[in-house]
């Protein structure tokens, strides 16, 4: 392939990859974009655009997170409206006993979140058509979604604009290193040379890291999200139950599932989130999709009659610590990783581009990046 | 226990002769009677030697051997090493039905190609035509065009016509010279002449002109406009006659239902003609043991080959031996299916007909232009892809009218064909029928 060597190559066109290249793009760079698909093929592919502060403890996630959250609406000035990003909030609901969820609240408030505790009353105007037994609850107003597949194609779109390249259908097969210095990127449609790479390859991020001789622990957990035929708005905001947060938290191989409801702007109501951490296995499992339903009615009696249309599926990328790997590898210079998002790629994807950025051209970042390192990895596998 | 989803030709043969042999069987079908898409239990008004559904018919209904579970939509199945099954619905409530072996007959439904005003209150595919006509009888005093190809629209026409409507005409887009290029399937299906004899005294007795050649490439909702095509369906001539009407019946041949076995993991195939079927061998079966398919979901064939495949796939199921003379009856149709994709092919030349702004997915109204900007702007480089930006195939019929018909336009765009894998990829989906949620959840206690 004929074509002007790049000053970075990050591989992976999804939302960490997009958001990576956008990044180094306006800090001067000129970047190519490679990905064994196309355009949001994977993870981001499967999610629902999630931008979320209240399903993370106070910690480097957190503040990642909250940053994160604000980059998202620069990012839409910056590319224009036009992945559907809103502030909608969040509504947690405490289903038995709400101590652990105001205990978090509390943690979060310190941390800078704005995490109001609402009564009975507040819940059920916030969210009319919750359960009436359902007595109390957090508003977190910072909450937000966007439409992650388009958001990382008019990001894409913003980079081939500023004199970036992607090049699809490109599988990596190998990496071109001399004296522990990555040199280029080996792929199944040629090779590409820059002394800098991003490794933003979600899922499979732990097999291309393999392919440099390094090593990264990441791993597919399984989830599935149920999509209903279009309703009248019977959903505000996006509304789950308090077992998520644990959840989301869990190193339990075995399934989890925790309801996350919201309606969208097409009308449908998106009900995830299950997960299960048995590698690329994409079957399906209607006994999943069952409880996905069942715990979605119950925060939702309005919903029984709503018709189930499709269930999609994803892996989401983890690290044994569930914090996103970011930082250059612990053995190859010039090899970069931002991958291991989980559930939580989209959010994070802004607040994590710009970590790399600044690392990458040793400038000061807004929070120090120490507990995302790969080297925290090194010599544990 | 012997499970038969579908009570179409394929189901019913297949019912038959597990009855016929002394053995129960449980036919499971969405419609309340059975018959199919095709026969839809009325055998009257219309069609070529239609009586004979009568005997399927009556081995049934009515008989102790066959439990007939009707007005039952499959939502989904499992199967484990013992046994598969069944989840349906059935007036509102959810039922399991267990079988240890499984035949599958789930038909195909119409094949429709995007058009100006497709989209239109009074255009339909002619099996919904049909489908009016024979579960209803409401077509009488409408004036109709009939455009497409394949020979499903003769009896259509035929239909229509005995129950009261004016067909104003059917325009075949494929020449009838066509059928020169396969002299044995003509010599091995002589019975096929009587049949074509039989729809030329039938449209004279109506005065339904024919023309080839030609397809309705606008309707504008009181009239349709023909174009003279080519035999790769490019446009040789456009808008060379309108035709005052209410309704057109554009059908381009068919899809087969695959939803089933797809997700009971049954291997699956591309044909010549691009649809997606299922691999099966002599005996009609599949590539997960204990489960048979039969009929359209094989390969588009006809009722003909569909009761010969089904009749094979019951014997089969209970262990009896296959008459050769079944066998090479089952080949003959085969090679008259094959004759049927030579002689009334989609080529790809409709992609030509099509503006930026005519719709390519009517539930989510999504244009070509928004399709061809998903691939040229948002990257997109499949139909899975250029779903998730346009939303094309999100919609109630979830992608099985259009998603074929977007990856052929995206592949068109691109200069590239479009891949076996992807065909198979747009092709399959996790829920076969839409469940409530309610429903959907309360199966956990009552399991």
């Amino acid at each position: 392939m004929q074509k002007n060597n790049p000053d970075a190559i990050v591989i992976g066109a999804g939302i960490v990859g997009a958001c990576s290249a956008l990044s180094l793009t306006n800090a001067g760079l000129k970047v190519m974009i490679i990905d064994r698909g196309s355009v949001a093929s994977g993870t981001t592919g499967a999610g629902e655009g999630n931008i979320l502060v209240s399903d993370k403890d106070p910690g480097p996630e957190l503040t990642l997170a909250l940053k994160s959250r604000d980059l998202w609406f620069e990012l839409q000035e910056d590319v224009g409206d036009s992945f559907e990003l809103e502030a909608k909030g969040g509504v947690v609901v405490a289903r038995h006993d709400s101590s652990a969820l105001m205990k978090l609240a509390e943690h979060q408030r310190a941390a800078g979140v704005t995490a109001e505790r609402v009564n009975s009353a507040e819940l059920h105007k916030l969210e009319p058509y919750l359960h009436p037994d359902l007595s109390e609850g957090v508003f977190y107003p910072q909450d937000a979604q966007c439409q992650p597949m388009l958001a990382a194609a008019r990001i894409i779109q913003t980079v081939l604009a500023r004199g970036g390249q992607l090049v699809s259908q490109a599988r990596v097969t190998g990496f071109e290193i001399s004296e522990n210095s990555i040199k280029g990127v080996v792929t199944s449609r040629g090779t590409f040379h820059a002394p800098l790479v991003v490794n933003a390859s979600g899922t499979w991020a732990g097999e291309i890291a393999a392919l440099a001789g390094s090593q990264l622990p990441i791993a597919p957990r399984k989830g599935f999200i149920l999509v209903t035929e279009p309703a009248p708005q019977y959903i505000f905001h996006k509304v789950y139950d308090s077992d998520y947060v644990a959840n989301v938290a869990s190193s339990d191989a075995d399934l989890q599932t925790s309801t996350v409801v919201e309606g969208t702007r097409s009308g449908t109501i998106l009900i995830g989130a299950s997960r299960e951490r048995i590698g690329f296995d994409g079957s399906m499992n209607y006994e999943i999709v069952r409880k996905l339903a069942a715990q979605a009615t119950s925060l939702f009696p309005v919903l029984r009659d709503v018709q189930l249309l499709r269930v999609y599926r994803g892996f989401r990328p983890y690290a044994p610590d569930h914090l996103p790997v970011i930082g250059e590898d612990s053995l190859i210079s010039g090899l970069w990783h931002s991958a291991g998002h989980e559930g939580a790629g989209i959010g994070l994807a802004p607040g994590s581009a710009a970590l790399i950025t600044d690392a990458i051209l040793g400038r000061v970042s807004f929070m120090d990046a120490q507990a995302f390192s790969p080297q925290r990895f090194a010599g544990a596998l | 226990m012997i499970a038969i989803i579908g009570a179409g030709p394929a189901g019913l043969a297949a019912a038959r002769a597990i009855a016929l042999a002394g053995i129960s069987v449980t036919v499971i079908d969405a419609a309340q009677k059975p018959g199919g898409q095709y026969w839809r239990h009325r055998s009257t008004v219309d069609g070529y030697k239609a009586t004979r559904s009568e005997k399927y018919f009556s081995t049934v209904m009515g008989n102790p051997l066959v439990t007939y579970i009707n007005g039952a939509q499959v939502w989904s199945a499992t199967r484990s090493e013992k046994s598969i099954h069944i989840n349906y619905l059935q007036s509102g409530v959810e039922k399991i039905l267990a079988c240890t072996d499984l035949i599958l007959t789930t038909g195909a439904y119409d094949r429709s190609l995007p058009f100006t005003g497709w989209d239109k209150p009074g255009s339909m595919t002619p099996g919904a035509a049909q489908a009016l006509l024979k579960g209803h009888g409401v077509i009488a005093g409408k004036s109709i065009v009939i455009s497409g190809t394949g020979p499903f629209l003769l009896p259509v026409a035929v239909g229509l016509a005995a129950g009261g409507a004016k067909v104003e005409g059917v325009f075949e887009a494929n020449s009838p010279l066509r059928w020169l290029r396969s002299p044995l399937a003509l010599l091995l299906n002589p019975e096929k002449a009587l049949e074509l004899l039989y729809y030329l005294k039938q449209f004279r007795r109506y005065s339904i002109p024919v023309r080839f050649g030609k397809a309705v490439t606008e309707f504008t909702g009181h009239s349709v406009r023909i174009s003279d095509v080519n035999s790769d369906l490019t446009i040789k001539k456009a808008n060379v006659q309108e035709i005052e009407c209410n309704g057109i019946a554009a059908g381009w041949g068919f899809v087969p239902d695959i939803t089933l076995g797809g997700i009971l993991g049954c291997n699956q195939v591309v044909d010549k003609d691009g649809t997606v079927i299922f691999s099966t061998d002599h005996q009609q079966r599949s590539s997960v043991s204990n489960i048979w398919i039969a009929g359209e979901a094989t390969g588009i064939g006809g009722s003909d080959l569909a009761l010969a495949e089904g009749h094979i796939a019951g014997l089969s199921v209970i262990g009896k031996r296959i008459p050769i003379s079944l066998l090479f009856s089952r080949f003959r149709k085969e090679l008259f299916a094959r004759a049927l994709q030579v002689s009334y092919p989609v080529n790809p030349g409709w992609k030509k007909w099509l503006n930026r702004e005519t719709l390519i997915c009517r539930c989510e109204e999504v244009t070509c232009g928004q399709i061809l900007d998903s691939v040229e702007e948002l990257k997109a480089e499949d139909a899975r892809t250029s779903k998730l930006f346009t939303r094309a195939g999100m919609g109630l019929c979830q992608g099985r009218i259009c998603s074929r018909n977007v990856a052929e336009v995206i592949g068109a765009s691109k200069e590239v064909s479009v891949t076996d894998s992807e065909r198979i990829a747009y092709s399959n989906r996790p829920i076969a029928a839409p469940i409530s949620l309610g429903t959907l959840g309360d199966g956990i206690s009552s399991k």
